[in-house]
Protein backbone atom coordinates (compact mmCIF):
# COMPACT_ATOMS: atom_id res chain seq x y z
CA UNK A 1 0.00 0.00 0.00
CA UNK A 2 2.98 2.13 1.13
CA UNK A 3 4.19 1.84 -2.50
CA UNK A 4 0.60 2.53 -3.96
CA UNK A 5 0.66 5.82 -2.45
CA UNK A 6 4.08 6.54 -4.20
CA UNK A 7 2.72 6.27 -7.26
CA UNK A 8 -0.59 7.83 -6.43
CA UNK A 9 1.23 10.90 -5.52
CA UNK A 10 3.76 10.53 -8.95
CA UNK A 11 0.79 10.73 -10.60
CA UNK A 12 -2.33 12.05 -9.28
CA UNK A 13 -1.44 15.84 -11.12
CA UNK A 14 -1.28 14.63 -14.34
CA UNK A 15 -4.42 11.87 -14.07
CA UNK A 16 -6.30 14.43 -12.96
CA UNK A 17 -5.16 17.02 -15.51
CA UNK A 18 -6.03 14.23 -18.46
CA UNK A 19 -9.18 13.45 -17.13
CA UNK A 20 -9.68 16.95 -17.09
CA UNK A 21 -9.22 17.21 -20.77
CA UNK A 22 -11.36 14.53 -21.57
CA UNK A 23 -14.69 15.09 -18.92
CA UNK A 24 -14.21 19.03 -18.59
CA UNK A 25 -15.62 18.69 -14.92
CA UNK A 26 -13.57 19.15 -12.08
CA UNK A 27 -15.27 16.80 -9.57
CA UNK A 28 -15.39 14.07 -12.13
CA UNK A 29 -11.73 13.96 -12.70
CA UNK A 30 -11.19 13.96 -9.70
CA UNK A 31 -13.25 10.88 -9.14
CA UNK A 32 -12.38 9.05 -12.57
CA UNK A 33 -8.90 9.90 -12.03
CA UNK A 34 -8.94 8.36 -8.44
CA UNK A 35 -11.23 5.08 -10.42
CA UNK A 36 -8.32 4.57 -12.18
CA UNK A 37 -5.93 4.70 -9.51
CA UNK A 38 -8.04 2.04 -7.91
CA UNK A 39 -8.39 -0.16 -10.79
CA UNK A 40 -4.79 -0.42 -11.05
CA UNK A 41 -4.44 -1.25 -7.64
CA UNK A 42 -7.13 -4.24 -8.48
CA UNK A 43 -5.43 -5.02 -12.11
CA UNK A 44 -1.72 -4.61 -10.21
CA UNK A 45 -0.63 -8.42 -10.53
CA UNK A 46 -1.58 -8.14 -14.75
CA UNK A 47 0.73 -4.98 -14.94
CA UNK A 48 3.99 -6.25 -16.40
CA UNK A 49 7.19 -5.02 -14.72
CA UNK A 50 9.32 -4.77 -17.72
CA UNK A 51 7.15 -2.67 -19.51
CA UNK A 52 6.76 1.62 -18.52
CA UNK A 53 4.37 2.33 -15.93
CA UNK A 54 2.73 5.17 -17.53
CA UNK A 55 1.38 4.11 -20.29
CA UNK A 56 -0.38 0.96 -18.84
CA UNK A 57 -1.99 3.56 -16.49
CA UNK A 58 -3.08 6.11 -19.22
CA UNK A 59 -5.11 3.18 -20.75
CA UNK A 60 -7.16 2.02 -18.37
CA UNK A 61 -7.69 6.07 -17.39
CA UNK A 62 -8.73 7.04 -20.76
CA UNK A 63 -11.44 3.84 -21.05
CA UNK A 64 -12.85 4.99 -17.56
CA UNK A 65 -12.92 8.77 -19.21
CA UNK A 66 -14.74 7.33 -22.46
CA UNK A 67 -16.96 5.11 -20.81
CA UNK A 68 -17.63 8.22 -18.44
CA UNK A 69 -18.11 10.07 -21.33
CA UNK A 70 -20.62 7.56 -23.24
CA UNK A 71 -22.40 6.42 -20.62
CA UNK A 72 -23.73 10.49 -19.91
CA UNK A 73 -26.59 11.53 -22.32
CA UNK A 74 -25.85 15.15 -22.10
CA UNK A 75 -22.21 16.85 -20.98
CA UNK A 76 -22.06 18.18 -17.65
CA UNK A 77 -21.87 21.48 -17.42
CA UNK A 78 -18.07 22.53 -17.69
CA UNK A 79 -16.24 23.77 -14.61
CA UNK A 80 -15.25 27.54 -15.00
CA UNK A 81 -11.71 29.27 -14.57
CA UNK A 82 -10.21 25.43 -15.36
CA UNK A 83 -8.23 27.07 -18.22
CA UNK A 84 -6.00 29.80 -17.56
CA UNK A 85 -2.97 31.93 -19.51
CA UNK A 86 0.43 31.88 -18.34
CA UNK A 87 0.77 34.85 -15.65
CA UNK A 88 3.77 37.22 -18.37
CA UNK A 89 0.53 37.61 -20.12
CA UNK A 90 -1.40 39.32 -17.96
CA UNK A 91 1.26 41.74 -18.14
CA UNK A 92 0.09 43.26 -21.53
CA UNK A 93 -3.19 45.38 -21.19
CA UNK A 94 -7.08 43.86 -20.84
CA UNK A 95 -6.72 42.34 -17.11
CA UNK A 96 -7.04 39.40 -15.65
CA UNK A 97 -10.71 39.38 -15.90
CA UNK A 98 -10.55 39.46 -19.88
CA UNK A 99 -8.02 36.63 -19.95
CA UNK A 100 -10.28 34.56 -17.54
CA UNK A 101 -12.97 35.07 -20.25
CA UNK A 102 -10.80 34.33 -23.27
CA UNK A 103 -9.41 31.20 -21.54
CA UNK A 104 -13.37 30.47 -20.79
CA UNK A 105 -13.97 30.83 -24.64
CA UNK A 106 -11.15 28.55 -25.38
CA UNK A 107 -12.36 25.80 -22.82
CA UNK A 108 -15.74 25.54 -24.35
CA UNK A 109 -14.50 25.08 -27.98
CA UNK A 110 -12.49 22.24 -26.77
CA UNK A 111 -15.10 21.25 -25.63
CA UNK A 112 -16.84 21.53 -28.88
CA UNK A 113 -14.52 18.65 -30.53
CA UNK A 114 -14.72 15.16 -30.27
CA UNK A 115 -13.63 13.29 -27.08
CA UNK A 116 -10.68 11.58 -29.79
CA UNK A 117 -9.63 14.97 -31.19
CA UNK A 118 -9.79 16.92 -27.81
CA UNK A 119 -7.76 14.42 -26.19
CA UNK A 120 -4.75 14.83 -29.04
CA UNK A 121 -4.85 18.59 -28.31
CA UNK A 122 -4.57 18.50 -24.55
CA UNK A 123 -2.06 16.20 -24.76
CA UNK A 124 0.26 17.65 -27.85
CA UNK A 125 -0.80 21.19 -27.42
CA UNK A 126 -1.65 21.70 -23.59
CA UNK A 127 0.19 19.38 -21.73
CA UNK A 128 3.28 18.97 -24.44
CA UNK A 129 3.25 15.55 -24.92
CA UNK A 130 5.52 14.67 -28.30
CA UNK A 131 3.99 12.78 -31.03
CA UNK A 132 6.18 9.86 -29.98
CA UNK A 133 4.85 9.16 -26.95
CA UNK A 134 1.45 10.60 -27.75
CA UNK A 135 1.39 7.04 -29.70
CA UNK A 136 2.47 5.12 -27.26
CA UNK A 137 -0.16 6.37 -24.46
CA UNK A 138 -2.95 5.79 -27.34
CA UNK A 139 -1.44 2.81 -28.91
CA UNK A 140 -1.53 3.94 -32.33
CA UNK A 141 1.01 4.62 -35.47
CA UNK A 142 2.64 8.23 -35.16
CA UNK A 143 1.42 8.59 -38.35
CA UNK A 144 -2.56 8.65 -37.23
CA UNK A 145 -1.59 10.82 -34.01
CA UNK A 146 -0.01 13.60 -36.75
CA UNK A 147 -3.48 13.08 -39.08
CA UNK A 148 -5.63 13.19 -35.57
CA UNK A 149 -4.17 16.47 -34.50
CA UNK A 150 -4.27 18.04 -38.32
CA UNK A 151 -8.01 17.89 -38.09
CA UNK A 152 -8.49 18.72 -34.43
CA UNK A 153 -6.25 22.02 -34.78
CA UNK A 154 -8.12 22.93 -37.99
CA UNK A 155 -11.60 21.90 -36.50
CA UNK A 156 -10.14 24.45 -32.99
CA UNK A 157 -8.61 26.75 -35.16
CA UNK A 158 -12.53 27.47 -37.41
CA UNK A 159 -13.78 27.47 -33.24
CA UNK A 160 -11.75 30.24 -32.62
CA UNK A 161 -12.12 31.90 -35.75
CA UNK A 162 -13.07 35.48 -35.22
CA UNK A 163 -12.03 36.12 -31.56
CA UNK A 164 -9.80 38.58 -30.82
CA UNK A 165 -6.82 36.85 -28.28
CA UNK B 1 -6.58 20.46 -50.34
CA UNK B 2 -4.61 19.55 -53.29
CA UNK B 3 -1.14 19.01 -51.97
CA UNK B 4 -0.59 15.89 -50.11
CA UNK B 5 1.56 17.19 -48.16
CA UNK B 6 -0.15 19.86 -46.82
CA UNK B 7 -1.81 17.53 -43.71
CA UNK B 8 1.88 16.14 -41.89
CA UNK B 9 4.55 18.85 -42.92
CA UNK B 10 3.35 21.42 -41.63
CA UNK B 11 2.60 19.87 -38.48
CA UNK B 12 6.61 18.48 -38.28
CA UNK B 13 7.80 22.09 -39.46
CA UNK B 14 5.92 23.67 -36.50
CA UNK B 15 6.50 21.44 -33.95
CA UNK B 16 10.16 21.02 -34.71
CA UNK B 17 10.14 17.49 -35.76
CA UNK B 18 11.81 17.92 -38.95
CA UNK B 19 15.36 17.72 -39.83
CA UNK B 20 17.35 20.85 -40.37
CA UNK B 21 17.42 19.08 -44.09
CA UNK B 22 14.06 18.37 -44.15
CA UNK B 23 12.96 22.13 -42.59
CA UNK B 24 14.79 24.11 -45.42
CA UNK B 25 13.50 22.04 -47.96
CA UNK B 26 10.16 22.26 -46.90
CA UNK B 27 10.70 26.09 -46.58
CA UNK B 28 11.74 26.04 -50.16
CA UNK B 29 8.00 24.51 -50.94
CA UNK B 30 6.30 26.53 -49.11
CA UNK B 31 7.34 29.31 -51.56
CA UNK B 32 5.31 27.66 -54.28
CA UNK B 33 2.54 25.99 -52.42
CA UNK B 34 -0.69 28.02 -51.40
CA UNK B 35 -2.09 24.98 -49.56
CA UNK B 36 1.05 24.68 -47.23
CA UNK B 37 1.39 27.91 -46.67
CA UNK B 38 -1.97 28.56 -45.84
CA UNK B 39 -2.41 25.86 -43.10
CA UNK B 40 1.35 26.81 -41.70
CA UNK B 41 -0.34 30.33 -41.36
CA UNK B 42 -3.81 28.59 -39.82
CA UNK B 43 -1.73 26.67 -37.06
CA UNK B 44 0.91 29.49 -36.24
CA UNK B 45 -1.89 31.38 -35.41
CA UNK B 46 -3.60 28.45 -33.33
CA UNK B 47 -0.14 27.86 -31.54
CA UNK B 48 -0.05 31.36 -30.51
CA UNK B 49 -3.21 31.07 -28.28
CA UNK B 50 -2.74 27.55 -27.11
CA UNK B 51 0.55 28.35 -26.24
CA UNK B 52 -0.29 30.92 -24.06
CA UNK B 53 -2.77 28.91 -22.14
CA UNK B 54 -2.20 26.30 -19.27
CA UNK B 55 -4.45 24.02 -16.98
CA UNK B 56 -4.88 25.95 -13.35
CA UNK B 57 -3.21 23.81 -10.81
CA UNK B 58 -5.80 23.13 -7.96
CA UNK B 59 -5.20 24.25 -4.90
CA UNK B 60 -2.88 22.66 -1.93
CA UNK B 61 -6.18 21.87 0.04
CA UNK B 62 -7.50 19.78 -2.74
CA UNK B 63 -4.16 17.84 -3.61
CA UNK B 64 -4.10 16.83 0.09
CA UNK B 65 -7.71 15.40 0.38
CA UNK B 66 -7.17 13.43 -3.00
CA UNK B 67 -5.37 10.96 -1.30
CA UNK B 68 -7.83 10.64 1.53
CA UNK B 69 -10.53 10.39 -0.38
CA UNK B 70 -9.23 7.91 -2.36
CA UNK B 71 -7.88 5.78 0.18
CA UNK B 72 -11.34 5.78 1.88
CA UNK B 73 -12.84 4.43 -1.22
CA UNK B 74 -10.65 1.77 -1.34
CA UNK B 75 -11.88 0.98 2.03
CA UNK B 76 -15.51 1.21 1.55
CA UNK B 77 -15.34 -1.07 -1.68
CA UNK B 78 -13.87 -3.58 0.99
CA UNK B 79 -16.61 -3.25 2.99
CA UNK B 80 -19.09 -3.98 0.26
CA UNK B 81 -17.52 -6.49 -1.00
CA UNK B 82 -17.76 -7.88 3.32
CA UNK B 83 -21.55 -7.03 2.82
CA UNK B 84 -22.14 -8.62 -0.13
CA UNK B 85 -20.19 -12.05 0.49
CA UNK B 86 -22.55 -12.16 4.42
CA UNK B 87 -26.00 -11.42 2.04
CA UNK B 88 -24.82 -14.33 -0.59
CA UNK B 89 -24.22 -16.30 2.54
CA UNK B 90 -27.27 -15.37 4.15
CA UNK B 91 -29.29 -16.19 1.26
CA UNK B 92 -27.60 -19.56 0.10
CA UNK B 93 -28.54 -20.45 4.10
CA UNK B 94 -32.01 -19.03 3.41
CA UNK B 95 -32.55 -21.03 0.50
CA UNK B 96 -30.90 -24.30 1.95
CA UNK B 97 -33.83 -23.59 5.25
CA UNK B 98 -36.59 -23.20 3.08
CA UNK B 99 -35.85 -26.20 0.71
CA UNK B 100 -35.50 -27.67 3.93
CA UNK B 101 -38.44 -27.19 5.88
CA UNK B 102 -40.50 -26.66 2.45
CA UNK B 103 -44.52 -25.96 3.50
CA UNK B 104 -44.19 -23.78 6.68
CA UNK B 105 -44.20 -20.18 6.10
CA UNK B 106 -42.05 -18.00 8.98
CA UNK B 107 -41.26 -14.48 8.73
CA UNK B 108 -37.61 -15.30 7.77
CA UNK B 109 -38.66 -16.93 4.59
CA UNK B 110 -40.87 -14.47 3.32
CA UNK B 111 -38.10 -11.90 4.21
CA UNK B 112 -35.48 -14.14 2.43
CA UNK B 113 -37.96 -14.36 -0.35
CA UNK B 114 -38.17 -10.76 -0.96
CA UNK B 115 -34.20 -10.20 -0.70
CA UNK B 116 -33.89 -13.27 -3.21
CA UNK B 117 -36.42 -11.60 -5.87
CA UNK B 118 -34.48 -8.16 -5.52
CA UNK B 119 -31.27 -9.74 -6.39
CA UNK B 120 -32.44 -11.63 -9.18
CA UNK B 121 -34.23 -9.04 -10.29
CA UNK B 122 -31.18 -6.45 -9.93
CA UNK B 123 -29.21 -9.36 -11.87
CA UNK B 124 -30.83 -9.68 -14.69
CA UNK B 125 -31.22 -5.73 -15.15
CA UNK B 126 -27.40 -5.51 -14.76
CA UNK B 127 -26.57 -8.63 -17.32
CA UNK B 128 -29.03 -7.01 -19.75
CA UNK B 129 -27.05 -3.43 -19.58
CA UNK B 130 -24.34 -4.86 -20.16
CA UNK B 131 -25.35 -7.56 -23.04
CA UNK B 132 -26.82 -4.08 -24.49
CA UNK B 133 -23.77 -1.76 -23.53
CA UNK B 134 -21.41 -4.15 -25.20
CA UNK B 135 -23.20 -4.75 -28.80
CA UNK B 136 -22.87 -0.70 -29.38
CA UNK B 137 -19.64 -0.29 -27.60
CA UNK B 138 -17.50 1.64 -29.72
CA UNK B 139 -13.95 0.90 -27.39
CA UNK B 140 -14.70 -2.94 -26.64
CA UNK B 141 -11.55 -2.99 -28.85
CA UNK B 142 -9.16 -0.93 -26.94
CA UNK B 143 -7.21 -3.19 -25.23
CA UNK B 144 -6.21 -2.23 -21.57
Amino acid sequence: MEAFGRIVKMYMKTAYSVALGYVGNVEDARDLSQDAFIAVYRARKSFDVSKPFFPWFYTILRNICLNFIKSRRKLKVLSEDVLEFRSDDYETPGGYASYSERAGIIWEALFKLSPEHREIVVLGDLSGFSYKEIARMLDLPEGTVMSRLYYARNRLYELLEGFDF
Amino acid sequence: MSCPRSEIDPLRYLDGVMSPGEREEFQRHLESCEDCTRTVQRFEELGRITRRVKMRDPTDEFWQTYWKSLYRRMERRVAWIFILIGTVIFSVYAIYEMIRSFGVLTLEKVAAAFILIGVLLLLVSVVRERCHQYKVDRYKDVKR
